[in-house]
């Protein structure tokens, strides 16, 4: 998909923030179309078709969960990254389960944002579900439960610790995709700091030694030298 | 004063109402029913003054007194243990409010200083002529935000520690701190500091915990950059754990100049800054994650320090043995 001129529909309420960040994404080479609440990013998402929409949590009128549910329930499946707010652990998770294609929470680097939309749009397969929104994900013989929270290698139950299995999730929502340790820390731990990134290092040999995935010849992890992981088998969503 | 005095004491003669309302009770019904004659020895007392009651209605009397004396007696201990917990309850709250008020107030002046820099780095933006003069505000705004962003990544944690479930694994402590003091050595700022590891060879392996690794990396870690940010390049820290037979006893030593007598007991207070820490970067919200961490996996966490000779500081993570 060409990246020229795609347009995007942002929706937040808050002027400091759309009025900075539409000329930010104008200049990367998008179209933005701006809003300020849910009830029109639901009516300019049904008449304009933008390519992707970015959706600020809280809002006026009606809140970006809510204009999600009802774009998803309208079967509109537009690419959609979450604004999420700062202090809810459970947002993020009910981010992803609400079919949200992404989120970044506030505060967060317009760079991070931009980067997030060109991954989200690489990935986007129009007018079908995304990954994110699969209850099942298998990986050749690797599968992945996530209402039940169990990952099964070969039919066997891997004993993960929840943060492993959590870091499996990320991953395989987000296939052929290079995400840093400093990513990985924000959306699955919620926060980051210095020492973290052996934190995000720790569960990854972890992920490994259960996933019987050799870093030399990866099946499934790859490591990208200084920048962070690549999930590389092809992943498939149900549900 | 009188009408106070007559209201909070008339239940003192409750007793006697009663007893004397049971006396003529029983002398009006007694005469109608038959001519029992009442006799009771009244115990020890019966015995030394050889005193035996044979009229009913005093016997009545008496029974009414004590009963009615016992109730109240016990509604009156019960319910000065009520007030008790009351005042109790009352100096809880009070104290929350108290520290809530604290808590807002040094809010207010962690956030006050980055904005003040940040406006006065967008006016310059706005204002100044010269490139090096615009990079020179975009550079310090960037450092204020960057002040702000730490300081709101810190509460998101201690709120967080508030709301989710700790992790419950087995944790190496001498892997976990070998983490942590590659991690700090691995900090720009520290590059070539002296920061060395102690761990006991005996007993060996030394004894697992019970806990979050994340979350006691993020502790010690915090000990560690707390003792390298007040200290020179000339100074030592030392990472040193222990064990005791109960709990694992993980120590953060430095030979920085020490902590003054009266900050020692606040330095673990949520954005508490002490006199020397006052022109440190920082949150002021470290120590306190030390702490609640600490407290979360059922431990504790102390210090020590002295600015006199032999100078130093010495926090301590308490944790208990698996």
């Amino acid at each position: 998909m060409s990246l020229d001129r795609s347009t995007l529909l942002l929706a937040d309420d808050d002027p400091t923030i759309a009025d900075s960040l539409a000329p930010f994404l104008e200049r990367a080479g998008f179209h933005v179309l701006v809003v300020s609440d849910g009830m029109t990013a639901l009516e300019k998402a049904q008449a304009h078709h933008p390519e992707l929409i970015i959706l600020d949590v809280l809002m006026p009128r009606m809140d970006g969960r809510e204009t999600l549910r009802r774009l998803r329930k309208s079967n509109i499946w537009t690419p959609t990254i979450l604004l999420t707010q700062v202090g809810e652990a459970s947002e993020r998770a009910l981010a992803l389960e609400e079919g949200a294609d992404d989120y970044l929470n506030k505060p967060f680097d317009p760079h991070e944002l931009l980067a997030r939309i060109r991954a989200v749009l690489r990935r986007a397969r129009p007018g079908e579900r995304s990954l994110s929104m699969a209850w099942l994900l298998t990986a050749n013989e690797l599968s992945l439960d996530r209402r039940a929270r169990r990952a099964t290698l070969s039919g066997e139950t891997l004993e993960l610790t929840p943060k492993a299995f959590s870091v499996l999730e990320y991953l395989m929502t987000h296939p052929d995709e290079a995400i840093s340790r400093e990513r990985l820390l924000d959306a699955v731990w919620g926060w980051e700091y210095p020492a973290g990134t052996r934190t995000v290092d720790t569960r990854m040999a972890e992920l490994r030694r259960a996933l019987d995935d050799d870093p030399a010849a990866p099946r499934f992890i790859e490591t990208i030298p200084s920048e962070g992981y690549r999930f590389i088998a092809p992943v498939h969503g149900e549900g | 004063m009188f009408k106070k005095w007559r209201f909070k004491n008339l239940w003192l003669f409750l007793p006697v109402f009663v007893g004397l309302a049971m006396f003529i009770l029983v002398q009006i019904f007694i005469p109608i029913v038959s001519p029992i004659i009442f006799k009771i020895d009244l115990g020890i007392a019966g015995f030394v003054f050889g005193v035996t009651i044979r009229n009913t209605g005093i016997v009545a009397c008496i029974f009414g007194f004590t009963l009615t004396a016992i109730v109240l007696l016990i509604r009156r201990w019960d319910s000065r243990h009520v007030s008790e917990a009351q005042s109790l309850y009352a100096d809880y709250v009070q104290a929350a409010e108290q520290k809530r008020r604290q808590f807002l107030r040094r809010l207010d002046h962690e956030i006050k200083n980055p904005l003040t820099g940040l406006r006065a780095a967008l006016v310059n933006l706005q204002e100044a002529q010269a490139t090096e003069e615009r990079l020179q505000a975009g550079q310090n705004a960037g450092r204020a935000v960057e002040r702000l962003t730490r300081l709101l990544t810190d509460l998101r944690k201690l709120a967080d520690l508030d709301e989710r479930p700790i992790e419950r694994y087995s944790v190496n402590v001498p892997e976990l701190l070998d983490d942590v003091v590659e991690a700090a050595r691995a900090i720009p700022a520290y590059e070539g500091r002296n920061i060395s590891l102690l761990i006991p060879k005996i007993p060996s392996p030394f004894p697992m915990i019970t806990g979050d690794r994340d979350l006691l990396v993020l502790a010690v870690y915090n000990l560690v950059e707390n003792a390298l940010k007040f200290t020179s390049a000339n100074d030592s820290v030392e990472v040193r754990a222990l064990e005791d037979g109960r709990s694992i006893v993980i120590e953060v030593a430095d030979s920085g100049a020490g902590i003054p007598a009266e900050d020692l007991s606040k330095i673990f207070e949520e954005l508490y800054r002490g006199s020397n820490a006052r022109s440190t970067e920082g949150s002021g919200l470290g120590l306190a994650l030390v702490n609640r961490i600490a407290v979360l996996h059922g431990g504790g966490v102390g210090v020590r320090s002295s600015q006199s000779e032999p100078r130093g500081t010495v926090i301590t993570l308490r944790l208990p043995r698996r």
